[in-house]
Formats: structure tokens, sequence, C-alpha cells
């Protein structure tokens, strides 16, 4: 059941969830195509023919040198121009993990005066010194003007990764906070701040930021993966919510809220 | 000139690496280290005009919101520091996608002998460190001689102005390749080459190399083409494909058991014909799920109509052994490989591990290479990036403390693909050559290193143990290479694929021609990392991250453009031909021509005595062991176990979502910290069919008597995956033996008739118990020669031999992921029934380890019964009556009453006299490690149907589930444990629980 949206999943250079992020935006609706980078770059695949642009998790050139920063820096210097004329038009960007460790990279966020160029957000290592899987707590900014959030207040989703603390200087992080740019927080399972509290908040993000957008709300990055809750038995309680519900219990409210909400709502933007 | 750039985290930022550096300094060495700031070093060794390194520096390697960056010493403050780079020829790969990035950026390209090399320099403060102090963390935290240099500098050494010094570990072979012919007048001028060369070859194998080169027929063949006797290049070659690793040479041999105990002797003749290929086969026609198994990179099971699974396991031990990181993150990204070369190739959807090592608090007086809680620090994080670069959830895996593995460690790793039924119409899971297909070398490039790895673990570890076999695996690349073999699969340009793992372009070109019967290589256009490689180190390096493909003619053209846009290196090295010979030449001169069907005839079986005596007749007994009365602390002591404890700061570390399948996870609970008893994950995301997988190992056993190790190890994987939901109609096998050396020597391996008859009485029990089982064996690895030579306090070596050991998994198909279920309790007022039959098994058990006894009854494995139980459950299980299930494992019923009860943060009012058992004392029947055996929860309303479905005599009801989160067990009237689920937990959690 298609709506028409085409989405370009970006694929290739040690990429690894391409695969589970086509299936998130064919389920909410979409024509989705893996495209490997290189075709963005030699222009055998055009932009102009999608509306919204998939970053996805991975290793991008294993990720040696920061996470996400070779993939930006080849992307800027091949395809800047490319994708600067894509945000331009109006569409959507999401960047998911090491997708939004290159968009901080590229300069897509925080794209404060339109400025899509610099970078002023980090993402780098976990305080906790590793890599780490493990599902959070998200309180979704009901303010902000990303779209992809519109209509959810909380979620839950898994963090895989070892470079996710966000960081930015205060001037940076106030203005996030006070233009509603700050999206998604990591929080406790009573939904109050994860106030930097291991392993609620997991990296040690700065405000317990998770996921910040622009100032538009069409270009979106999180370090969460809203692709891997892809179905109810993704989340970490199903067998719990089964039996209860098996048994007459009403299921807890909200539950389950799956990650495939958040592409529902990119989709249903172009509506 | 080579430029130097340091880069650093802005002083106010967190230095996480840092402070993991001062946390283990002070935990493991008690140092006083205050801190430790980390800068990288980024050494550009190429010309670069004026302004390009400012371009390099700010746009690429300085991220402006948390590094600082500069091309002289960062001036940090510091007491000493600790400088560490690779040595010359080990695998750096952040240089090489620096390399990458900077090319990009300047639009250059870097000339042959360019390079970037990466190193750190560690800046300690600690006024109270001595040099021997910082020599020690530099030492056991910070390096590994094998592969790093290192240099410490004092403060008062350190020149601000140069610092490190311009260091280039480049690599200068300075050497013309050569072909040499080796002389092969006798067989003692052949052994002796051979043990100069490193080949490693069997004496019995001398002979035959040395009858095939001498024979007429032979000579005139090799006389037209220019040759005589063999040359280097032909007898590494042989030796290669003749290795243990490669040929099997141990399970392949005679094996003369005897029992000592009543006199009677027979003869196994091949050990993997008989117990594993046979009943293999046998079952093969049985169960029509089975598609490919016995041939391939891996055995090849039916997921669906169009999609089939992939699986198989390999060892990665002795490079491990030598550096953990490298060893283990070459293993995992080895096993990758098979799955990707089995058929026209298949997509990894998941991984598992096993790491056996030493206690990881050894204060002992052995002096291994590595010490046991370095070595698994390291063989996690290799599996740990290895598996998570390559965008591969590993979702399974074991740790096993023991003594036995101080002498050499054990790595396990396990990997499952999936692929298509059919590949553009043809069957996806054959494969074949034919003449005039090229041989397509695709991937990583050649260099010195791996050169002869299959040999050397092939041997006991020892100081002469070339060090030249430890790599380090690069994912990055590999996953580059996976993507770009998938799309070429689907385009239908692949004809044959296969992996270059041990023995390299050698044993995969060698082996894929055997179908086109012949090959013709040119090995001068195998790209190198560096120039100066003999022919013969080109033909059997080991380097990683290759395969070998071999696409049609008219094809090559479209899989080299297909390579080229994944940014993959792929050059055609060859031509498959149907000569019947292997034909290898350099600048147009042959420097191998053997016959194609050397290697399959005339070299002579392995032969082995083997001597079994009973655990009576060596003396075992059960221990002189009053009952004890103080449960709680017991329990709670048996749970601090390492080997029971919770070791979730490895699976944390581990991507085990990636893939957007999971279903099942490794940890589950509402806490998300209990193990699994299985893992369970949508392969297809479109579908609701599930694969299950688990694995188990049990080498304790071994102790009493490796038959039982290896029942109870696959009744333990098989009663793992049923108590998820599994089908017992469908579950394939993987064998993954590790064993000390069998052959027999009166100085150097006394009980080597011993430990054979124990590998005879395994494999025996491997196939008694697969064909009772129904399992057929999809694939398999064996691994000999887990022994090491260690040296103790006052100069003597000991030799330390590991327990026979073997890592079983099973994999199964379910049709719908929601009928699944997890181990924890999970409502208050549920059932708790107890299936099975407890009996006096506590032989080897935890219990009688926690005391240092063995004891000698061993918990035995009776199928027909244990059979009828698993298909029961896995129909209460269907009809959606069971809330929670799981096995009981090591450690008996009170130890997986606590997992249960932790599992759920409830708890639970037993009474173990209703456990159906033999009559025995409390404490056996708490700690008896009796195979077979479940604990289900089910809703009260469930409980008759639940029960109608079981023999009585291995079923009953024995309490229920509480609100209150205390365990409460009795027996009858009498109350004896009585703990709170916290309390469990905390001991559970005590002795890794502060590890991340």
């Amino acid at each position: 059941m298609s709506n028409g949206i085409n989405a370009l999943v970006l694929c290739g250079y040690g990429l690894n969830c391409d695969i589970e992020t086509a299936h998130a935006l064919e389920l909410a609706g979409a024509n989705a195509r893996r495209v490997h980078i290189n075709s963005v770059i030699d222009g055998s695949v055009n932009l102009a023919d999608f509306q919204l642009m998939a970053f996805v998790g991975g290793f991008s050139w294993g990720d040696d040198h920061g996470a996400g920063v070779i993939q930006a820096v080849r992307m800027k210097k091949n395809a800047g121009d490319k994708i600067l004329k894509f945000v331009a038009d109006g569409n959507l960007v999401m960047g998911i993990c090491n997708g939004f460790q290159t968009i901080v990279n590229l300069g897509l966020l925080p794209g404060f005066d339109g400025n899509y160029q610099d970078r002023s957000v980090a993402l780098t290592f976990n305080d906790c010194g590793n890599f780490r899987d493990d599902w959070v707590h998200l309180q979704i900014n009901e303010e902000t003007p990303c779209v992809f959030t519109r209509g959810v207040s909380r979620i839950e989703l898994p963090i895989r990764h070892g470079e996710g603390k966000f960081v930015a200087a205060d001037s940076v992080l106030s203005r996030l906070i006070r233009e509603n740019q700050v999206v998604c927080r990591y929080a406790r399972a009573d939904g109050s701040p994860a106030d930097g509290g291991f392993p609620d908040n997991p990296n040690g993000s700065m405000h317990d930021i998770a996921g910040i957008c622009d100032p538009t709300g069409r270009i979106f990055g999180l370090m969460p993966h809203p692709e891997a809750f892809n179905h109810p038995t993704n989340h970490p309680d199903w067998p719990q919510t089964k039996e209860r519900t098996g048994r007459g219990e009403a299921t807890a409210p909200g539950f389950p809220v799956t990650g495939i909400r958040m592409f529902e709502n990119a989709l249903n933007y172009f509506q | 000139m080579a430029h130097r750039l340091e880069i650093t985290l802005k002083p106010e930022l967190f230095d996480a690496e840092g402070e993991g550096i001062c946390k283990k300094a002070a935990a493991y060495f008690n140092l006083p280290v205050e801190g430790v700031r980390t800068v990288q070093v980024l050494t550009i060794d190429t010309d670069l005009s004026p302004g390009q390194p400012e371009i390099v520096r700010t746009e690429i390697f300085t991220n402006p919101v948390t590094q600082i960056s500069s091309y002289d010493p960062l001036p940090l403050e510091f007491d000493w520091c600790v400088w560490v780079g690779y040595r010359p020829g080990v695998r750096d790969n952040p240089g090489s996608t620096a390399v990458e990035a900077i090319q990009d950026v300047l639009e250059i390209q870097f000339p042959e002998d360019a390079d970037v090399y990466t190193s750190r320099r560690y800046c300690i403060t600690g006024p109270e460190l001595a040099r021997a102090d910082v020599e020690l963390i530099a030492q056991e935290l910070l390096s590994n001689d094998i592969i790093q240099q290192v240099r410490v500098f004092s403060k008062s050494e350190w020149d601000p102005k140069a610092g490190i010094g311009l260091i280039i570990p480049r690599v200068h072979l300075n050497h013309t390749p050569t072909v040499t012919t080796i002389p092969i007048d006798s067989d003692e001028t052949l052994k002796r080459i051979s043990d100069e060369r490193n080949l490693a070859l069997n004496v019995n194998d001398i002979p035959v190399i040395r009858s095939y080169f001498m024979e007429p027929a032979v000579r005139a063949d090799r006389k037209q083409i220019g040759l005589s006797d063999p040359t280097d290049v032909e007898l590494e070659y042989i030796s290669q494909a003749r290795s243990d690793h490669c040929n099997h040479n141990t399970f392949q041999g005679l094996f003369r058991y005897t029992d000592l105990d009543t006199g009677q002797n027979d003869v196994v003749d091949n050990l993997f014909d008989t117990f594993i290929k046979q009943p293999t086969l046998s079952l093969k026609k049985k169960k029509d799920w089975v598609v490919s198994v016995l041939w391939d990179n891996a055995g090849v099971g039916r997921f669906d109509d169009t999609h089939y699974y992939v699986i198989t396991g390999e060892t990665h031990n002795s490079p491990s052994n030598m550096e953990a990181y490298g060893g283990a993150i070459t293993g995992i990204v080895g096993v990758y490989r098979d799955p990707l070369g089995t058929g026209l190739g298949s997509r990894l959807v998941m991984g598992s591990y096993g790491f056996c090592v030493g206690p990881r608090d050894y204060k002992g007086d052995l002096k291994p290479r590595l010490h046991p809680r370095r070595l698994l620090d390291g063989i996690i994080e290799g599996v740990r990036d290895g598996g998570n670069k390559s965008g591969i959830p590993t979702t399974f895996g074991q740790v096993i403390f023991d003594d036995g593995y101080m002498g050499k460690c054990l790595v396990y790793v396990t990997a499952v693909g999936i692929m298509p039924a059919k590949v553009v119409e043809k069957p996806a899971e054959l494969k074949t050559t034919n003449p005039g297909d090229r041989v397509i070398m695709c991937g990583g490039r050649v260099g010195k290193d791996g050169i002869h790895g299959v040999t050397a673990s092939s041997e006991t570890f020892s100081e002469h143990t070339p060090a030249g076999h430890v790599q380090i695996g690069d994912p990055y690349t590999q996953k580059k290479m996976h993507d770009f073999l998938l799309e070429a699969r689907d385009a239908g340009l692949i004809q044959f694929i296969t992996d270059n793992g041990g023995g390299g372009l050698s044993s995969s070109v060698g082996e894929s021609a055997r179908y086109s019967n012949g090959c013709e290589v040119w090995i001068d256009r195998v790209p190198l990392k560096y120039s100066g490689l003999d022919q013969w180190e080109i033909w059997v390096s080991e380097s990683q991250e290759r395969m070998t493909v071999a696409v049609k003619a008219e094809d090559v053209d479209r899989f080299m453009a297909l390579s080229e846009k994944h940014a993959v290196e792929s050059t055609v090295i060859g031509k498959y031909t149907d000569s019947g010979k292997l034909h290898l030449t350099y600048d147009g001169h042959t420097c191998a021509y053997v016959n194609m069907d050397l290697l399959q005839s005339g070299f002579p079986q392995w032969e082995f005595d083997a001597e079994w005596r009973s655990p009576e007749h060596r003396g075992l007994h059960e221990p002189v062991l009053d009952e004890p009365s103080d449960y709680r602390r017991l329990l709670c002591d048996l749970l601090s176990r390492p080997n029971i404890a919770s070791k979730e700061w490895i699976i944390r570390q581990y991507d085990h979502e990636v893939q957007g399948g999971s279903v099942i996870k490794p940890l589950v609970g509402p806490e998300r910290d209990m193990n699994s008893d299985a893992t369970v994950l949508r392969p297809v995301l479109s579908e609701k069919r599930g694969v299950v997988f688990a694995q188990a190992m049990l080498p304790m056993y071994s102790a009493i008597d490796a038959w039982h190790m290896t029942s109870c190890t696959i009744d333990e994987a098989v009663r793992r995956m049923i108590a998820v939901g599994g089908d017992p109609d469908h579950i394939g096998g993987v064998d993954n033996f590790c064993w000390p050396s069998i052959q027999y020597d009166p100085k150097k391996n006394p009980d080597g008739k011993f430990k054979a008859a124990q590998l005879v009485r395994s494999c025996r029990a491997l196939a008694d118990t697969c064909l009772a089982y129904e399992i057929p064996l999809l694939s398999g690895k064996d691994s000999m020669y887990v022994d090491g030579q260690l040296p103790g306090r006052y100069g003597e070596t000991h030799k330390v031999s590991a327990l026979e050991s073997l890592q079983f998994s099973t994999i199964g198909v379910i049709p719908d992921i929601e009928q699944t279920v997890t181990m924890d309790v999970k409502m208050p007022g549920d059932l708790v029934y107890f299936l099975g039959r407890t009996r006096n098994e506590l032989g080897a058990s935890e219990y009688y380890e926690h005391f240092g006894y063995t004891g000698s009854n061993v918990p035995t494995v009776r199928h027909e019964a244990f059979i009828k139980t698993y298909r029961a459950l896995y129909q209460a299980i269907g009809r959606g009556v069971v809330a929670s299930a799981h096995g009981i494992y090591r450690g008996g019923l009170a130890v997986h009453l606590a997992m249960i009860a932790m599992g759920g943060n409830l708890g639970l009012a037993v009474d173990i006299a209703k456990v159906p058992a033999e009559s025995l004392r409390t404490d056996h029947l708490l700690f008896s490690e009796t195979p077979g055996r479940f604990l289900v929860t089910v809703a009260p309303e469930n409980g008759m149907d639940f029960e109608s479905l079981f023999d009585p005599e291995q079923c009953a009801c024995i309490g229920k589930v509480t609100d209150t989160a205390v365990l409460d067990v009795c027996r009858g009237l009498k109350p004896f444990i009585s703990v709170p689920v916290p309390d469990l937990k905390s001991a559970w959690k005590k002795p890794f629980g502060g590890l991340v």
C-alpha cells in the first residue's frame, strides 16, 4: 500500500541498517529504495526523484575517525550541493544513529538560520566507555516542529552505539532548547528526565538529548533506532505484554507504539 | 615528507577511554593513576603541498565541537607519556580509511609507498607512578608486543617540540621474489627442509610426496614446462592442504580403541565418516528441510519455500591466545565469510560466540602470555568490533572459566546466513566451476600476514610459534565486499564462490578448481600490500577479507563494474581449466604444476591408539560430604560463581538487534537482565517465521567421561531451543570440537591415548545422541592441540591441557514468532511445574566444583523419556498455555529456580518434595545436574490442560509464583530457603556487575 512517496535509503561503505530502514519505510507506506552512496555521488540515482532521504545506521568507513565523520566529508565533497538542494526543495531528511552522526557532521543539523553547512553539535564517545545495546525511554517534546514525532509523547526504542553522547556549546544548547529543536530526550521508565543517570541516559548526552531537528522540523536526527521497532516482538517486554493481554488484562497504555509511527508521520507530512 | 597530526578531545570533555584505563590500572594493578588523556596520532607519510595539511586537519580529522589538533605535539600535561603504534605490516584499519578520505578531499592519489599510520599517545598523570608502573600499564593495558611497539617518556624526557618523533612503520622487504627448488633426494632431506621452513609436514606423508615427484610420468610432464624437483610453492601448497586444520586428519584417522577395564578392542576407521557423515546422511533422508550438507563452507536448511538458512561454526584459538583482540576479530569476521561463500552466497543474519579462558582473577604461579583477564578483555572487544562493524547481530554466547584454558584459550564463533532458494532460476545452494571461468580474487590485498597460520594451529603453542600468523580482521572492508557480492549474486554473475581462510588462495583456488578439474593462476597479478613477497607466500598467505569467485568470461566486465561501484578491489588472477593440473605462473614462468588429484589419493591415514579406563578404575568416586544447613548462603555463593554469574557486561557490548528482526533477545525479563535459553529472530522481516538458535558447552563433565559431556551438551542445546518454543522435528546441529592433543608420546603427552579414547567416546555419543534426537549435523569443526607450555615460578615449564570441549549449536525454524516464550515467570499465582526427573547426578557439577570435588555420578541423557517430554512441551507452548519455560542447566534446580524468579522479579513458593526424583538428599535434589529437565509456569486455569500432555512420572506442580519477590523453598513442611529475589540478583551480579 504505497502512497506514492519515494524514500531513498543510503547503503554501502559499512552502513548496515539499510534493509530494516527500507522495510520500516515500506511498512509506513513509502516506496523505499536502497541506494549506494556512490550512486548518489555519480548521479546515477537522482535525488530529485525522492521526497525522503534516510541516512542510516552502521559503521561508515569503519567510523575510525569519529562516527560519521568520513561519510560526511565524502558526501559533502561529492554530493553536498545535491543534498542542500534536496533540503531546499522542501523534502525530508532523517538521520538514524550513524546517519545522525553523519548529518550533524554535514551540518544539516542543527541548521540554525537556514545554514545547513555548519558543524555546531557533535556526537562523541559514550561516557560509559563502551558500545552499548539497550532499550531506552524517550520523552518527546510536544512543542517541537519536528514532523516525524507528531502525536507521539513517549516511545521506547533500542540504542546501539559507542558514540552517542550529544555535545554542544552552552549557547547552542540553549538555542536548541529554546527553539524546540530538541525533539527527544532520554527518560526514566516513568517518563521523568533521565537527568544524565546511566543507563537511562545511556551515553552521557548533555541535557539527555537523544534527537534534534532543524528549525523547519523536516530534518530529524536521533541516536535510537525507530526502524528496529518495526514489529511488536522487537520490544523487550512483548512476552510479558502478550501474557497479560491473553489473561484479559488491558494492555499498558500506549503500548505498543512501534517505531513505524515516526516513518508514518514523515509520509503523512506530504498528504 | 611525513606529517604527524595529533588530535585530542577538548580539555573540558570527559575522556571515556582514559577513564577506563585509570579504572583498570587501579583495579588490576592497584596503581595510583590520577588521569589519562588520549591523543590520536596520524602519521601521513606522503608529500603534501602547502595548505593541504591544514585542509586535511580541519576538514577531515578535527571535529570543531569536540576536538583540538595540531601538527606539533599537543601540549598536554602529564607525568608520563606512553606512545603505542603498530609494528610494520600489521593491519591498520583507521590508517586505510584515512587514506581514502585524504585522497578524496585533496583529489590526489597516494603513490605506491605512501600511507597513513595511526597510533596513540597516552598522557598519564600520577606523580606517584614509577617507570616500572608505567611500563606495566603500557604492557598490560595499552599494547601487545606482538603487533605493537611502545615508547615511554617521562616528563623530563619529553621534548615538547619533537614529541614522539616521526615513526613510520612502513614495510621494507627489499627482496626479489624467488622460487626455490627443493631437493628430495631422501626422506631425511625433505623432513629437514620441512622443519626448517616450518612446513609441518607429517612424517608419514613425506614418502608419498617424494614418490609423486619422482614418478617418471610426472617428471616427464614437469620437464616439458621447465620444472624438475618440487618448488617451494608446490610443497607449501601440499603442506597447507594436508594440515590437520584443512584436512581434518585426526577426525579422518584410524583409532584402535581398547577398553582397559574389559580388555575389549575395536577399531574405528574415520571418526568423521562413521559418526558424523553417516548419521547425517541417514537423517537427511528423513528430514526434507535439510538442503545441503557435508561439502560446502556451511550447511543449508530450509527456512521457507523461498529462503534457506545457512549455518557454520569456527574457532580461532591459537591466534587469540597470542593477540586476543586481533585473533578474536579475525575469527568472527572470518566465520562470516563461510555463509557468504556457501552455495552462491548468503547474507549474514546472526552470530554467536563461546569464550573459554583461565580464571579471570587468576593469581597463581603460571605465566601465560596474556593473563586470562586481559585475554578475555581482548577477546570480548575483538568479537564486539568484528560483529558490530559487520552489521550482524551477536545474539548468543557462553563464557567458561577453567584452569585448563590457561594453556590455550578457546574462541568459538558461529555464523548464520540466509539465502534465496533460487538465484536467477538456479538453485542457490549449488555451484560449480567450469573451464574458461575466470578466477577472481575480491576484497583485501595480500601481505605476509597469516602465513603458516594453518600449520601453527595444528601445533601446540610454544615460544617458537611464529607471531606472523596474528592478524587483525577488517570488518569494514568485508562489509563492503559482502554487500557487493550479494548484488553480484542476485545479478546472476557468480558461478562459484568460496572464502580465503586457512591456506589462502592455495586452498580456495585449489578446492574450487576440483570442480572444473584444473586451473591456471597468474600469481603476479595478485594485488599485494607491499612488494617483495615470494611466490609461495602469495599463494598461501592468509590475509583476510578475501573471497575467490568464479565468473564466466563474458560476465567479467559487469562483475568488475559492480565491484567498482561498491569500492571493492577485485582482480582476475587466472582461469579454471580441465587440464587436470593446478598450474601457477609468475611473470609467465611456471612455479607450480601439480596433478589435481594428488591430494585425494595415496596419503596415509593418521593412526591413534585410544585407551579407555572407566571413572571407577581411574579412582574417581563420590565425595564424602554431609548435607549442608545454610542453604541460603550456599545458593547465593553458587550464583556468584564465575561460570554461573551474570555476564551482562559482555552481552550489552554486542549489537544483538541490528537488522531489526530481534524477537527473543539474549537478555530477557522485565529488567532485561536474565539470560535467555535461546534466541529467536526474524531473518526475513516481512514474514512471521523465525529462526531459533541455541548453544551449550559443558566441558566440566569431560573430567569424568567425554561421552556424557557430549550427550549432555547436545541435550542442553536441544532443551534450550525447546524452552522457547522450538520444533523438535526441526533441529539442525553444529558440532565444534576443541580437544587437547591425542598423539601419544611417553614424555610429551603421556595421557594421549586416554584423550584419544575420550575423543572416540565423544564422537560415538555425538552419533548416538544426534540419531536419537534426529539432529542432522549441518556443519562442524574440529580444532585439536588445545595445549600450552606455561612457565612457572622457578623457571620450569608446565604443559597445560584444556578439558575436552565441545560447543554444540542448535538451529530451527518456527512458523510463528509470536508463539515463543521466555524464561521469566510472568504472573503471581501461576503454577510452577517441574518437568523431567531428578537423579543422583552431581558428578562434575557446579556444586561439587564449589567444594573442589569431581565425584563420579556424571549426568546421563535418557533420550527416550526426554524426547517425549520435549514433544509434549512443544505442544503445550503451541497451545499457548505456557507462560514461561526454562531448562534446568548448570547449577541444578535451586540455581534455576532463582533464575526464573529473578527473571520475573517475582517470588516463588516451591515444595521440592513434589519434584519427581529418586529418593535424594535435599542438597542432591537441589544441585543435581540431571539433564532433560525444565521449569515451566502456567496460569492456574490452564494447569489441567498442561498436565494432560505429560507423563505424570515426568511432570509435577511444585508450587506457585508469588508477588512477594522472595524465593521460598521447602521440603514438605520444612522450609529451608527464603531469600529475597533482590538478594539473589545482587549475588548473581556480584562478580562482574561493575563492568560495563
